[in-house]
This record gives structure tokens, C-alpha cells and sequence, in this order.
């Protein structure tokens, strides 16, 4: 006998199924009284845990809506208040002193040698270190226009 | 004609307040009833599932069409529970005497009326055992189980909800059911 379909069963009762599975479960069905006891269980199991979880308290539905506005507009509010110039400015002092405090750290764990933008730019495009045996032998590091075609450069190099 | 879930979308994320309101009508029960069924409070249900709402409205433009509306809104829906949940674990542990808001009567979940006392009483322990063993399913389980009984979702909208595979949404089924099958069979 097949194996037993139980991961299907619930689709199956749900009629789901698109119909070569169907058949399948079917034949199984047909052939194992287990899986047949199973499928009437899990029917019933199935109303029973819909009855089981019953309806919710009940809402006013007006005021749930007045209160979802409320929120709604308190949060353009806010929104709206960290456009603000002063705000603004709080944030991008904030940012910028973060910033700093990142570049200083980089420099400690470095050893002295901070990180450049244009580094940080440089390790950005360094997905193609994919390509680092290809890298290595350039020495080109600073040409980006350079590492950006390796696929060209792949069909030139002598084999 | 009215017009579509989609259609509303489109037009909240060029922030039409009108298209907005009515996408709440369509929606703010079905919403409040899930946060509610996987949060079982009543005020974190209202919180969050007005929340989904707002990042709704937030983020409508990001909305490409490729899904359902419904399962759009409900995958920002689940991910808030499921991240209320994980915020409050130790929380409401300490804090939880009894964890939820069952507190009204369990005979009205019944569908039909039962007369005898004592089975009564075993159809309420039965309605309440599985409602506590389906509050202690593993969180995407749990919400994958929901997501089926509660809103009829397929397997398919439900991946997407949860964002995972078919597949996955399968075992997530099929174990938690397992689960709770077991839980009512020590019974």
C-alpha cells in the first residue's frame, strides 16, 4: 500500500486538491480503513475546533472606527512633526555625531587607517569577489570600470 | 457595481480617505475576529487588528496586485499578532490567571441545543479543553488552523498569508490537528 496521504487529508476535505492528487488520496482511502477513520475524525475535528474558538466579544463598531481615525491622524502628527526643521536638524546632528563615533571606532579596531568613502564605496561593489582568484592578479583594485567587466576580461585571459 | 477589494486599494495608496473607510467596513470584523481568536483578548485584538489597518493605509502603494487583497491585508494581520504574541510570552505568563477571555458562556459556541445536564456539561469541557489546546498550538500553527476553520482560507492563500510553501502549510496542518486530536483523546 502507498504511503498514508495524512498531510493531504485536509485539503482533501476542504476539496482542494487538483484532481490527480485527488485520485490519489481517493485510491488510498478506498484501499486503507485507517486513513478512512481518520478523514471522519478529522472532519468532525475540524467543526469542532470552528465551534471551540466562538465568536468575540462583541464591538461598537462606530467607535472602534473613531478610534482607528484617532490613531490614523496621531500618527501623520508624527510623521509630520519629524519633517520639521528643529526636528530635522536634531536628528541629522544625531546621525552625524553617530557617524563619527562609527568612522573613530573603525579607526581603533583598524589599527589607525579609518575607513575612506571611497573604500566604502569600493566594498559596496565587492560582490565580485565572487570572481577573487580573477581580483588578485590585477592589482587594479582602484578601477572600478576595470573590475565592473571582468566577464570581458574572462575571454582574454590566456588559458 | 461596487468596487473591488483591489480597486479600493489602489485608490487608499493615492490616499483616498472615502476608499479607505470602506475597506475598514469590509474588513474591521473579520479582523477583529482573528487577532481575537489567535490574541484572546479583546483589547490587544482591538489594538492590533486597528494597527493592521494603519499599515494598511501605509502602505497600500506597496500593494503590486500579485495577491488577493484579502490575503495581503491578512498576511500584515497574522505577522502583528504573531509579533504581539512573541512580545508579551513572559509577560502574560506572569501575568495570566486563567490567559483569556472565555468568559462568556461556553454553551452559547454550541450549535445545537443539548437538554440532558451531564452531557452539557461534557459538551462545555470539550468545547473548552480544545479552545485551550488550540491556544497552545505552536503560534504559526495555530494560525494556520484559523486561518482554515475561521476564515475557510486553502492551503494555497494560507502559504501566502504566512508566507512559507504549500507544503509547509501542510505539516503545519496536519501536526496541529495531531496535536489536538491527541489532546481530546486523553480525555
Amino acid at each position: 500500500m502507498a504511503k498514508h496521504p495524512d498531510t493531504d487529508l485536509v485539503p482533501y476535505l476542504r476539496g482542494e486538491l487538483p484532481p490527480a492528487e485527488r485520485e490519489r488520496v481517493e485510491r488510498h482511502l478506498a484501499e486503507c480503513p485507517d486513513c478512512r477513520q481518520d478523514t471522519e475524525l478529522l472532519r468532525e475535528l475540524l467543526e469542532q475546533v470552528a465551534r471551540s474558538i466562538g465568536p468575540p466579544p462583541d464591538v461598537n463598531w462606530a467607535r472602534y472606527r473613531a478610534e482607528l481615525r484617532e490613531k490614523l491622524e496621531a500618527r501623520r502628527a508624527r510623521r509630520a512633526w519629524w519633517w520639521r526643521p528643529v526636528p530635522m536638524a536634531l536628528s541629522a546632528s544625531v546621525a552625524g555625531v553617530l557617524l563619527l563615533v562609527a568612522v573613530w571606532t573603525g579607526y581603533q579596531m583598524t589599527g589607525g587607517e579609518p575607513i575612506t568613502p571611497d573604500q566604502a564605496s569600493l566594498g559596496s561593489e565587492l560582490g565580485l569577489l565572487q570572481e577573487y582568484r580573477v581580483v588578485e592578479q590585477l592589482d587594479l583594485l582602484e578601477d572600478l570600470d576595470v573590475i565592473g567587466n571582468l566577464d570581458g576580461l574572462d575571454a582574454g585571459r590566456p588559458s | 457595481m461596487e468596487p473591488s477589494d483591489e480597486a479600493l486599494c489602489e485608490r487608499v495608496a493615492r490616499r483616498d480617505e472615502a476608499a479607505f473607510d470602506l475597506l475598514v467596513s469590509r474588513y474591521q470584523e473579520r479582523a477583529y475576529r482573528l487577532a481575537w481568536s489567535m490574541l484572546r483578548n479583546s483589547e490587544d485584538a482591538r489594538d492590533v487588528s486597528q494597527e493592521a489597518f494603519i499599515r494598511l493605509f501605509e502602505a497600500a502603494g506597496s500593494f503590486g496586485g500579485r495577491s488577493k487583497f484579502s490575503t495581503w491585508f491578512y498576511r500584515i494581520l497574522v505577522n502583528l499578532c504573531l509579533d504581539h504574541k512573541r512580545k508579551n510570552r513572559w509577560w502574560k505568563l506572569w501575568a495570566r490567571d486563567d490567559g483569556d477571555e472565555r468568559g462568556e458562556p461556553l454553551l452559547e459556541r454550541q450549535p445545537a441545543p443539548v437538554t440532558d445536564p451531564v452531557e452539557k456539561l461534557n459538551a462545555e469541557r470539550t468545547m473548552k479543553d480544545l479552545g485551550v489546546a488550540v491556544d497552545r498550538l505552536a503560534p504559526r500553527q495555530r494560525a494556520a488552523v484559523l486561518l482554515r476553520v475561521q476564515e475557510d482560507m486553502a492551503t494555497y492563500d494560507i502559504a501566502r498569508v504566512l508566507k512559507c510553501s504549500e507544503a509547509t502549510v501542510r505539516v503545519h496542518l496536519h501536526r496541529a490537528l495531531a496535536t489536538l486530536k491527541k489532546t481530546m483523546e486523553k480525555r
